[in-house]
């Protein structure tokens, strides 16, 4: 199983979540993570979606499917290596009176986590990074008592060059036109 | 570029010398009109409703411009807009209400779109307060309805009436066609729009740009292919009438000798009777056209998308052969078979490109191996059926007299089953664009309704349908649309009292099993008569021919019922997901 990042330019509409998942559940393709936002270009949505899958064949054909949507203006699909990815995720920890204290300075130098909130009895630690550095925070922090924990799905650029504004509205495709 | 049409709304020609301050403004479902006749829309195949009231009022005054069809189910409007656009290249038109009216459409609308036949859908919906709160007759038919259209829209405001409806017409008519479908509150409907009326033909979309020419490399990469092949093949799909190119394409292959099979909805493209066509492939096609894909060292695939019943299974089709795969839909080329030169583009486009860079040539030899195929088939299938005397009518015998009848220039319509594969195989097509049927999805019920809309929208043009009594008994009622309506439309019923194609399989792979194939059928010639349509029926071949001159010579629609022999099978047969080379001849 490789992980693909598919990245897609759309028109901000109504809708458009759901064609574009449509395409994955036709063809039992599992969504890991899916990040919607606007992008620096006012009405241009961009949607990062993870997946995993075992043929590259079958992902490009994926992707020249999500390309046919008619508010769609260009998709990617890119490898880990190809991108610059992260994903952000809050540890809610319990830290009641008595109980061992958080040694601040290992989760600050070793793992580049910060607390962001001190409630009256539990923190809030938040750490960036990509799935495994989060995933080795997690076995660190949770000797502590883990009272809630929530990650975001990946968001990512590409490593080339070249912006959203060289692609788009040129929108130079990739794959066969 | 198309001039921009800016209309003023008829209202206002008719205001007396009202003050130039404020124009008057029009209603969501005025526009709507207005939107239609600016796209030269002449004829809707509706059915209305509450949610699509305010549209139907409009259209009351818009009769003299807009020819309204009214069926007797939603799926006969899908299917009539589908005939009426597959005939004439445009969108067909379909105007119902919301909830049951719209769902009824579905059926139709995924048949337009895995034959790529434009289609825009006008459906109501209920008033935008009322979204989301099971109001009378609201369904979600935007989401019903999304994986099934090539765009779907829903308006909620009227001032976006304009600008939508010339976007549908785009989209559905442009690059690959296909179905649109927009969703109008009834609100939308109602209210007046805020700014007057203006009306422009939508010429591009940002997000959405079909190549229709080629890149110029992709052309020479396939000219390169095509002039080194030594057996080379062109297989003919849809998409090639589609672009109108059927001149191109014969410009294209008489200049290269190459031999031309065709898709089942690529029939009709080049006439039956071209010394370089070889037939149509696919799972009842012929069988020198078939296996001699296997044979081929390069093949030019043209406007099609290699359907599991052309390729059988498609991990052993054309291993041998370098692929040129002329496409308009990107997402086509390598979805199933891997193509060595992809050219993306309209056919007519790429043909005209193609054609300069391709070198003049005769391939006899490679053509004349078809022959010996052809000599089989003839022998131990065509053959037989033409010339039994005795026992039932056989399928292929009335297609073939058919075919002699109307000199293969009629438009062909069939349904679903053997009489389907029968009619394939049997009509001697003269002309191009003559045949229209369900291929992708296979939809029984398609060929009444679709005669019907092929008729509207050629009425210059004789309309046969040839219907398998299981098919027509799911939209027999569009009998009553053509006797209101006055069109021509002959109808042969090819009844064996079975839904025939699953018996075949039946018989076939399931050892005889035969579980719920037979029909205890009414009386198809009283029905015809309930509805005011002539009819007769016939079970005698000495009476045959009669029959077919009675029904062709007759004035108005007629309904000819045939009896035919209750077990026979389509034969040549490829297995479903066996390869072309174990095509069964019995
Ligand atoms: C709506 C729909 N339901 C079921 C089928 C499956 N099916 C394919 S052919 C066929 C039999 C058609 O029977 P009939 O109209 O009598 O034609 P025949 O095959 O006998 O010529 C059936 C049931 C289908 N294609 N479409």
């Amino acid at each position: 199983m490789t992980t693909y990042t598919i990245c897609i330019f759309t028109e901000n509409t109504i809708g458009l979540l759901n064609r574009i998942t449509i395409i994955f559940t036709r063809r039992r393709i599992n969504i890991e993570s899916l990040t919607v936002s606007e992008t620096e270009r006012k009405g241009v949505s961009r949607f990062t979606i993870v997946i995993k899958h075992e043929s590259r064949e079958e992902v490009e054909k994926l992707v020249r499917q999500i390309r046919k949507i008619v508010e769609v203006m260009a998709v990617f699909g890119y490898l880990n290596d190809e991108i610059v990815y992260n994903e952000i995720a809050l540890f809610k920890v319990s830290t009641p009176l008595g109980s061992k204290p958080l040694d601040v300075e290992t989760i600050n130098k070793k793992y580049k986590a910060w607390v962001v909130y001190w409630g009256l009895d539990y923190v809030v630690i938040e750490k960036t990074g990509n799935d495994t550095e989060i995933f080795d925070f997690f076995a660190y922090i949770k000797q502590y008592d883990i009272l809630e924990f929530v990650r975001s799905g990946r968001v990512a650029v590409g490593k080339t060059e070249k912006g959203l504004v060289e692609y788009l509205p040129e929108m130079e495709w990739a794959y066969y036109l | 570029m198309e001039a921009i049409a800016s209309i003023t709304p008829e209202i206002i020609e008719t205001t007396p010398a009202a003050p130039p301050v404020a124009p008057k403004l029009i209603s969501g479902s005025e526009a709507l009109m207005m939107a239609l006749v600016a796209e030269g829309v002449d004829t809707i195949f509706g059915y209305p409703g509450g949610a699509i009231m305010p549209v139907y009022d409009a259209l009351y005054d818009f009769q003299d411009r807009l020819n309204h069809i009214l069926v007797r189910h939603e799926q006969g409007a899908a299917h009539a807009a589908e005939g009426y656009a597959r005939v004439t290249g445009r969108a067909g038109v379909c105007l119902v209400t919301s909830g049951p009216g719209a769902t009824n459409l579905v059926t139709g609308i995924a048949d337009a779109l895995i034959d790529s036949t434009p289609m825009v859908c006008i459906v109501g919906q209920v008033a935008k307060k009322l979204l989301g709160t099971d109001a009378f007759q609201e369904a979600d038919v935007m989401g019903v309805t999304m994986p099934i259209t090539k765009w779907n829209y829903q308006i909620t405001d009227a001032d976006e009436v304009p600008d939508v409806i010339s976007k549908a017409f785009y989209i559905a008519q442009s690059g690959r066609p296909g179905p649109v479908l927009i969703d109008i509150t009834k609100s939308a409907q109602l209210e007046l729009m805020t700014k007057p009326f203006a009306y422009e033909r939508c010429q591009s979309i940002i997000s959405y740009r079909p190549r229709l020419v080629p890149k110029l490399e992709q052309v020479e990469a396939a000219a390169r292919l095509i002039n080194s092949a030594k057996r080379p093949y062109v297989l003919v799909g849809h998409g090639v009438q589609i672009a109108k190119a059927e001149a191109e394409l014969l410009t294209f292959v008489e200049k290269t000798g190459i031999p031309v099979a065709t898709t089942l909805l690529g029939q009709s493209t080049i006439s039956t009777a071209h010394p370089l066509y070889v037939g149509w492939l696919g799972m009842h096609g012929n069988y020198g056209a078939n296996v001699m894909t296997d044979q081929a060292d390069v093949v030019i695939a043209i406007g099609m998308r290699f359907d599991d019943r052309v390729t059988g299974d498609a991990s052993k089709f054309i291993k041998q052969a370098k692929v040129v795969h002329i496409e308009i839909d990107p997402s086509e080329i390598d979805k199933i078979i891997r193509a060595d030169a992809p050219v993306v583009g309209d056919a007519k486009e790429a043909l005209n490109a193609l054609l300069s860079l391709v070198n003049p040539n005769d391939h006899t030899v490679w053509r004349n191996e078809f022959r010996k195929y052809d000599v089989v088939e003839h022998e131990t299938i065509t053959q037989p059926v033409l010339n039994t005397a005795e026992g039932k009518i056989r399928m292929g015998e009335v297609v073939n007299m058919l075919s002699e009848k109307t000199n293969g220039e009629s438009i062909l319509v069939t349904d679903v089953g053997q009489h389907q594969m029968m009619a394939s195989r049997y009509y001697q097509f003269r002309r191009p664009n003559s045949l229209v049927t369900s291929g992708g999805m296979g939809t029984m019920g398609f060929a009444l309704p679709a005669a019907f809309g092929a008729q509207v929208g050629a009425p210059d043009r004789q309309v046969v349908a040839i219907i398998g009594d299981g098919c027509f008994q799911m939209t027999l009622q569009e009998l009553g649309t053509i006797v209101q309506n006055k069109q021509p439309v002959k109808a042969i019923i090819l009844n064996n009292n079975f839904l025939g194609m699953v018996r075949q399989w039946q018989q076939l792979f399931h050892q005889r099993r035969y579980s719920f194939v037979e029909l205890q059928n009414p009386d198809f010639i009283t029905i015809a008569k309930g509805f005011g349509m002539d009819g007769m029926t016939c079970d005698q071949r000495e009476n045959l021919s009669d029959a077919l001159d009675t029904m062709l010579n007759h004035d108005g629609p007629f309904l000819l019922e045939v009896i035919v022999e209750k077990e026979e099978n389509v034969f040549p047969m490829v297995p479903a997901g066996t390869s072309v080379s174990q095509i069964r001849l019995k």
